[in-house]
């Protein structure tokens, strides 16, 4: 199991909202693909996947708010 | 689940071009916390800017002098309105020093505006510059001012001690000023920029937001009055709104848009524009001059 957790953003930027999910539970995804986008009050973001495998569990939904360190899915 | 695919979806409305990279979080961390062990500021953190990642990483700074209180209360603008504290006398020294440990080769110094104080901060602007200068004589130095409340003798200080660069940002057209910047006047900056040009020292550069409202005639007419007073270089950036207590976004302009105002800018006589979503006044700022600009 391998925990998805938001990285930094940036200084000074503390939160973000999942604008959606790009891979469904129970998908397989590789290295560096992108799981979800984020958007900022400046950007958005995509994050990518820390690994390969499949995405067991979303744990922070679209339309979430979310903080730096937070974990938003597990992987496995 | 809905599966995020086209960009009118997002909560945000925010459109698929004002995509990032996550940042390098290392490299952010790792010069950010150099530049608390020097004690020196930086717009890219005080402003939340969405560039730093970018810019840190590849060794653009841009410095704030002068604290991180502002006498005036943009609303475009993340920094906190108030009354600053005194005036660090080190200052100038950590800037210096912290441009030559960092082995930077273009910077930018910008500050918050010092309408507390009688020379409102152009003394301490000259001092930085100079201490800069002295450290690393090859570093290309650009000061980005405030209005100095519009006296030249002010403005003096700052060409004459030896900047490559004197920045003035107009930030939005004259109509917008009550609501985006009420503590400016839309004519006494471009002054700024007619003396710095009549001057002809230092390269005059300037810059503008949209998005905020303004109106495409509006914009073609800012860009006119910006070349009228004989400024040389224009950056042109989209808003973005860095916290809730700011400016909402009116529009997102499209990158298309940015590639036609550059050509509009050009077209006036501008020797060079920058002109996209993420283009800031000090955006790669290094790369955007070249030595025979100058």
């Amino acid at each position: 199991m391998k925990k998805v957790i938001l990285p930094e953003l940036g200084e000074g930027i503390e939160e973000a909202v999942i604008s959606g999910w790009l891979i469904s539970e129970g998908q397989g995804v590789k290295k560096g693909e992108d799981l979800a986008e984020l958007t900022t009050d400046k950007a958005v973001f995509n994050v990518p996947s820390p690994d390969e495998g499949t995405l067991k569990k979303i744990i922070r939904r679209e339309g979430d708010t979310v903080k730096p360190g937070e974990i938003l899915a597990e992987l496995e | 689940m809905i599966i995020c695919e086209d960009a009118k979806k997002r909560r945000s409305g925010m459109p698929s071009w004002l995509k990032k990279e996550l940042p390098d979080a290392e490299s952010v961390r790792r010069l950010s916390s150099y530049l608390k062990d020097k004690s020196v500021e930086t717009v890219c953190v005080n402003s939340r800017c969405p560039n730093i990642s970018e810019c840190y990483s590849s060794g653009n700074v841009s410095f704030l002098i002068l604290g991180n209180i502002c006498t005036r209360g943009c609303l475009f603008c993340a920094i906190k309105k108030g009354l600053p504290g005194g005036i660090n006398p080190e200052e100038p020294e950590a800037v210096a020093a912290a441009v030559r440990g960092l082995g930077l080769k273009y910077i930018v110094i910008t500050s918050v505006t010092r309408d507390d104080i009688p020379d409102k901060g152009s003394g301490h602007y000259a001092k930085t510059v100079k201490a800069i200068k002295k450290a690393s004589p090859e570093v290309m130095v650009e000061t980005l001012v405030p209005d100095f409340g519009g006296d030249k003798g002010l403005i003096d200080r700052v060409i004459d001690s030896g900047v490559d660069v004197l920045s003035h940002n107009i930030e939005t057209t004259p109509g917008l000023y009550p609501r985006v910047r009420p503590g400016f006047d839309y004519a006494r900056s471009l002054g700024i920029l007619s003396h710095a040009a009549f001057r002809g020292k230092a390269a005059v550069k300037s810059g503008f937001m949209v998005g905020l409202g303004e109106s495409r005639d509006e914009t073609e007419r800012l860009m006119r009055d910006i070349r009228a007073t004989g400024c040389d270089f224009l950056t042109i950036g989209q808003y973005l709104r860095p916290k809730n207590s700011r400016l909402e976004v009116r529009e997102y302009i499209p990158p298309e848009r940015f590639s036609e105002l550059k050509e509009s800018a050009l077209a006036l006589g501008f020797k060079k524009a920058a002109s996209g979503p993420f283009v800031r006044s000090s955006y790669r700022a290094g790369e955007f001059f070249k030595t025979e600009d100058l």
